[in-house]
């Protein structure tokens, strides 16, 4: 059978997600700390939602609370946040 | 969750996976309780380095040289891929006065047998490229290395779960019940476990649970914020530190009240690669409780003493940033051992930034106070009465 990826960026498949869920994982958090799920370039922009429906599977969807936001919104150059400030 | 146990461990870190795994290598069967998930907090929210020579020389460095020891077959023993990997470690030295500290600093982790030396920029510059030209030189050791902290914590919790160990996550300490100076048992959000034994390794949480038998314990949260960019082809070669990463470190009155953002935040340079590519660009040290958030002056502070420093860091993409929370102690040192007063209740926290190097060693040490009475080294400058007034006396009868 072919393997179903969840996370793009870090190759994250159906069936890993499912084994984090096995192991414990109730958070998205969890999940990314297992697996990789969501560290990416993207950032989780499109595996969050996927792995969110898994997660509703076995957790009431009232309680999975979302991922941390963090900055940058988007990836930015770090020769763009270092010279582009005022002294 | 079992109704009794022989040890109860409070916290599911760096630190409590490792207490649980080395007491159920000795025969023991520990219940180890975790308000969240495994690596949760700080030991899920750091840099991936193993690094000796950040250490103070002393039993500070010797703690770190028995650790480095033992992750060298840490891999094979638990069955798991934790990231393990001996990649050597500089600390990059901008100027005259801070190659004299390091100088002495170098000379006295020396006597103490670690393998380090000094290099010229040149000679840093072969190992890492893309250095400032502006630098003196830097230290090198070859023995530095990288851990992936999250996979670690997984790895010790498996083991111990297979040698009997029960791990209960999103189950957090209520309350812990204490009768004629000694521990009785554990009050959680699912239910009582007798127990005469209990470790509090909650890292930056620690005082708190600290607080449930009157301790009053000396442990500080110090945020430490930390950049993660995209991933990139080998750039890092080593963990790179910078001299001021150690004064930031050991001298925190020394960086307060200062004008210039980069102090007063407490930056220090923590470079690394990890196993997918990622660069870890670290780190601040900030007394803001419990707070975790990252700032944006944080931000700018890291990537301008990062860039000065290694100017080839500037064409790459930030992607990230989080922040975890340091359980600090006044003296640097972590409190290990039986609390005077409290039979049965053991302190093992207060790692500070060390918690990852430490880690095994620490599961070792009170694994053999627990078991044999005694640790194979001696670690009593490291008990926690060492710090006055731990007593509070409001619940202790």
């Amino acid at each position: 059978m072919k393997e179903e990826y969840i996370c793009r960026c870090e190759e994250v498949t159906r069936k890993e997600i499912e084994e984090a869920i096995a192991d414990g994982a109730t958070t998205l958090a969890g999940i990314k700390r297992r697996t990789r799920a969501g560290m990416g370039l993207c950032q989780g922009r499109t595996c969050q939602r996927l792995i969110t429906q898994m997660l509703a599977n076995v957790k009431d969807k009232a309680e999975i609370t979302p991922p941390t936001s963090r900055p940058p919104v988007r990836a930015i150059k770090i020769g763009e946040i270092v010279e582009g400030e005022d002294e | 969750m079992k109704k009794s146990a022989d040890v109860v461990i409070v916290g599911g870190g760096v630190i409590g996976t490792s207490i649980a795994y080395y007491l159920s290598k000795q025969g023991i069967k520990p219940i180890l309780l975790e308000k969240d998930d495994l690596a949760s907090g700080s030991s899920g929210a750091c840099d991936i380095d193993i690094i000796l020579q950040s250490k103070n020389p002393g039993i500070h460095l010797q703690l770190a040289m028995e650790s480095a020891k033992m992750y060298t077959t840490l891999a094979d023993e638990l069955d798991f891929d934790i990231e393990y990997k001996t990649c050597g470690g500089m600390i990059l030295i901008e100027n005259e006065e801070q190659l004299k500290i390091m100088k002495d600093f170098v000379k006295r982790q020396k006597a103490i047998g670690l393998n380090v030396q000094l290099l010229d920029l040149k000679e840093a510059s072969e190992i890492q490229p893309g250095l400032s030209p502006l630098l003196v030189g830097s230290t090198y050791s070859p023995q530095d290395a990288h851990v992936n902290p999250m996979r670690l914590c997984q790895a010790f919790s498996r083991a111990a779960r297979r040698l009997g160990a029960e791990v209960c996550l999103n189950t957090s300490v209520v309350d812990i019940k204490v009768g004629k100076n000694k521990v009785k048992s554990v009050i959680t959000n699912r239910g009582e476990i007798a127990t005469k034994i209990v470790i509090n390794a909650a890292g930056a949480y620690a005082p708190m649970i600290g607080k449930m038998v009157g301790l009053s314990l000396p442990i500080k949260p110090r945020r430490g914020q930390i950049i993660v960019t995209e991933p990139v082809p080998k750039l890092v070669m080593a963990d790179v530190l910078c001299a001021k990463y150690i004064v930031a470190k050991y001298n925190p009155k020394l960086l307060e009240g200062s004008d210039n953002p980069e102090t007063r935040l407490g930056v220090g340079l923590s470079l690394s690669q990890t196993h997918d590519g990622q660069i870890l660009i670290g780190a601040t040290r900030e007394f803001v409780g419990y707070n975790k958030n990252t700032t944006h002056e944080a931000l700018r502070a890291i990537l301008r003493n990062a860039t000065r420093l290694v100017p080839a860091l500037k064409s790459i993409h930030v992607i990230r940033s989080f922040a975890g929370l340091r359980p600090y102690t006044p003296d640097g040192l972590p409190l290990l051992g039986y609390v005077e007063g409290i039979q049965g209740f053991i302190m093992a926290a207060g790692h500070e930034g060390d918690g990852i190097a430490l880690s095994p060693v620490t599961g070792r040490i009170i694994s053999d106070l627990i078991v044999d009475g005694k640790t194979f080294m001696d670690v009593s400058c490291l008990c926690p009465s060492r710090f006055r007034s731990l007593m509070k006396n409001e619940k202790v009868i």
